[in-house]
């Protein structure tokens, strides 16, 4: 009887033992469920996976309140696993919302970089026209070429023109949103016809040396006014020589950016 | 005696009846909606997320899940079936949410490169040129 009592008392003692070694701390799954739910609940971001932080709590309290209660230690390390899964997916979904605010701010940083870039870049064409004796009118930047850069009533322009095309080519190849409408005019010497016809085959050889010069064509564009638009009176030599000219009208393209070219 | 026979007969039909219904329950239904559904979750997830980066493993572990669930299921298992159901949902929720971080992280990391070579192209064009 006496023996018995004793290995009542020791078979007792195995299974208080027993209960302690599955004490809380001895299931890492709850350690870990312990560590990580707490991080997702106190993120700034918890509302974008409420959902699952809010089920992790839940598991992660049933799991605490098993191991109290020195329950199964396979039910402790489920619920422990669910609340610890729970705050996985919580804390992907956070990461998540912040790469898109990155992507958010990065596409407004994104294009104050290219406008800043085409601002440096339509400023730098500009102070390269100003070098080529460009004029800012309402039209924007105007360059005229002189009737003393072609031969006498001819549309063929003389070796003289070549150095200032050859800097007007590098200007527009160094910046593709450049544009240039280049206008030929004349006197009112002659037939109206023969003058537009002389001021379009002016501005188209002006077009084509640039075109030459590996400008591409959507930048450039040619057209004769005539005698249409004269700058001076055509009474005096000097006012019909210079009416008979070349203007260069230089834009930026606005639609296009630095970063699409 | 015929009667005694009779009643004999009835009480062993009911019995095995029930025991057979026992049988057929102890994997109760709302388990079985449970397993169907994470099945049907995990077969979703596999057709949009294929073989894309960041939840090939949670899918595989979804995968592996799901055919312990349904093996639970035919062993009329019920609590096993029921928490390999609820785990398998739960990797496949992981593996949607992996993938889509995986995309929104990498589309960050594109568009900060983007900036970074605008920035040196602007330098280059602009600094040097003048």
């Amino acid at each position: 009887m006496k023996r018995n009592h004793l290995s009542i008392a020791a078979a007792s003692a195995a299974a208080l033992l027993a209960a302690c070694s599955s004490t809380p701390e001895s299931i890492p799954e709850l350690d870990t469920a312990k560590a990580i739910v707490p991080q997702v609940e106190s993120s700034p971001r918890a509302g974008v996976a409420a959902t699952n932080i809010s089920e992790a709590r839940k598991a992660l309290d049933r799991a605490n309140e098993l191991a109290a209660k020195g329950k199964d230690a396979e039910d402790i390390k489920f619920e422990a696993s669910v609340a610890a899964a729970n705050a996985q997916i919580a804390a992907t979904k956070i990461d998540t919302a912040q790469a898109r605010e990155e992507i958010e701010k990065g596409t407004l940083e994104r294009q104050q970089v290219q406008l800043e870039a085409r601002t440096r870049e339509a400023d730098r064409v500009q102070q390269e026209l100003r070098d080529l004796q460009a004029k800012q009118t309402d039209r924007g930047m105007v360059l005229t070429l002189g009737d003393v850069l072609f031969d006498t009533g001819k549309a063929t322009l003389k070796p003289g023109a070549y150095s200032t095309i050859d800097r007007l080519a590098q200007v527009l190849n160094s910046s593709h949103n450049s544009r240039v409408v280049i206008e030929g005019h004349t006197d009112s010497v002659g037939s109206e016809e023969m003058n537009q016809s002389l001021s379009e085959q002016r501005a188209l050889a002006v077009q084509s040396a640039l075109m030459q010069r590996g400008v591409s064509g959507s930048q450039v564009r040619s057209l004769g006014k005539g005698e249409t638009t004269p700058v001076a009176g055509n009474d005096t030599a000097s006012g019909r020589q210079a009416n008979r000219r070349v203007e260069l009208i230089f834009s930026q393209d606005a639609s296009r950016v630095a970063a699409e070219e | 005696m015929n009667t005694l026979h009779r009643s004999l007969l009835s009480c062993f039909c009911v019995g095995a009846a029930t025991l057979l219904m026992l049988g057929g329950c102890s994997v109760s239904q709302a388990t079985k909606d449970a397993v169907a559904r994470a099945d049907t979750r995990y077969q979703q997830a596999q057709q949009t997320l294929g073989n894309s980066e960041g939840s090939a493993f949670e899918l595989q572990r979804a995968k592996d899940h799901l055919e312990q669930a349904k093996k639970a299921v035919k062993d009329n298992d019920e609590k096993p079936a029921q928490r390999l159901a609820q785990q398998a949902e739960l990797d496949v929720e992981l593996a949607v949410a992996k993938s889509q971080q995986a995309t929104a992280r990498k589309a960050a990391a594109e568009l900060q490169a983007s900036i970074q070579q605008l920035r040196q192209e602007t330098e280059r064009s602009t600094g040097p040129t003048r």
